[in-house]
């Protein structure tokens, strides 16, 4: 995203949140969002990424799907007198490679029913995850790859 | 059966779930047995936190509480990520009594540890 | 009329988000190690406060505080998730281990893998 849309972003995000919709608190919110861009300007790459909103809203609609149901499933599973567990940690071999992609399906995962993301690789290829249900790690690998990864580079890619 | 009495009976009923929630939550940073539970049990306490404040404020009609809801949870949030940077580069010191580690895996960890440290 | 259908939604959300956290806390007693307390911690505890926020934001009636309620409960889901990887990936590198029960550990077996590389 080039800095004017991320500071419009920001602005706008400044609004709904101090709730007062003016004209000199949209420029307060167009300083802060310029000042705190350029506090980090070290820190962020210009990439050639592309954005499709239509995606991202769909992403955004899975994001809280998941949530829900993740949220239900751990209720459930926790409310039943006898806890079927079989917790562990699988391996789960990464195709997207950047860093902002990354973060956003080790998000995703740990919103997923039972999944939580523990670590990433120093190379980056690989994501560590742990599951309550670990009693098929293939199953999980590939519901994860043909679920969010390509939910994932559909929207970004 | 008018609005105000559906309000009050609900949430009094979230009051009381949340209160039994909170003991429940106090019971395991109490326990422990480790670091990190006692961890996730604060991070939860300040969720159960956040839900007090929401309903006080709903309760009350006084919506400034939201706004105080929102720093609790920025502050958590920080304090969460400030503990697990400590868990981090304090390792496993002082975790002698846990039960599901075996004598060989601290003293492993440890001389990770030195690696690790810059 | 009105009024009461609004009343009953945001008692619905009360509810539900009080059942939630409670959930949360009763798993945060019973589950056996921090990394599946975590599940319980991020999972239902951050969606029964992120539902009482909304609740009340609802029952304000005000679109600006609606949207820092909005932009709070977004705040809380985004944020839970980045504090329990980071505080899992803390207490896997310091040394906590799994649960008994616990069926495999990929990440233990590579760091193994990786040590007797070097």
């Amino acid at each position: 995203m080039r800095p004017a849309v991320t500071v419009a972003l920001f602005a706008l995000v400044w609004l709904a949140v101090s709730g007062s919709f003016t004209i000199p608190n949209l420029l307060l919110g167009l300083a802060a969002g310029a000042l705190s861009l350029w506090l980090i300007r070290g820190h962020i790459r210009p990439d050639g990424r592309r954005f499709r909103p239509l995606k991202v809203l769909s992403l955004a609609v899975l994001f809280i799907k998941e949530l829900a149901l993740s949220a239900w499933k751990v209720a459930v599973l926790v409310a039943s007198p006898k806890m079927a567990l079989k917790p562990g940690i699988f391996a789960f071999p990464l195709t997207v490679d950047r860093d902002f992609e990354i973060t956003l399906l080790a998000n995703l995962i740990t919103l997923t029913p039972g999944t939580l993301s523990v670590d990433v690789s120093e190379d980056r290829k690989v994501l560590y995850v742990h599951a309550l249900d670990c009693s098929d790690p293939a199953g999980a690998r590939r519901d994860i790859a043909n679920g969010f990864e390509r939910k994932i580079m559909e929207a970004f890619r | 059966m008018g609005a105000a009495t559906i309000l009050s009976a609900a949430s009094t009923l979230a009051l009381a779930l949340m209160c039994v929630a909170f003991f429940l939550t106090a019971w395991r940073v109490i326990r422990g047995p480790t670091l990190p539970d006692r961890i996730v049990a604060l991070d939860m306490l300040v969720a159960i936190a956040i839900g007090f404040i929401a309903v006080i404020a709903i309760r009350t009609g006084f919506n400034l509480y939201i706004d105080i809801a929102i720093a609790l949870g920025l502050v958590g949030f920080l304090a969460t990520v400030a503990f697990a940077r400590f868990v981090l580069s304090h390792g496993m010191a002082d975790e002698g009594e846990e039960p599901a580690a075996s004598p060989a895996r601290p003293a492993r960890g440890k001389g990770r540890r030195k690696g690790r440290v810059r | 009329m009105l009024d009461i259908v609004l009343a009953l939604i945001v008692a619905v959300m009360l509810v539900s988000g009080g059942i939630f956290v409670f959930l949360a806390a009763l798993g945060i007693v019973r589950l056996p190690d921090v990394y599946t307390r975590m599940h319980a911690a991020s999972k239902a505890g951050t969606v029964g406060s992120g539902l009482m926020l909304f609740a009340a934001g609802i029952h304000a009636l005000d679109i600006a505080i609606f949207m820092r309620a909005f932009a709070g409960f977004v705040f809380f889901v985004l944020t839970a998730p980045v504090a329990a990887h980071l505080l899992a990936r803390a207490a896997h590198k310091a040394g906590y281990r799994l649960a008994r029960v616990s069926a495999v550990d990929e990440m233990r077996d590579a760091e193994r893998r990786d040590a007797k590389k070097r």
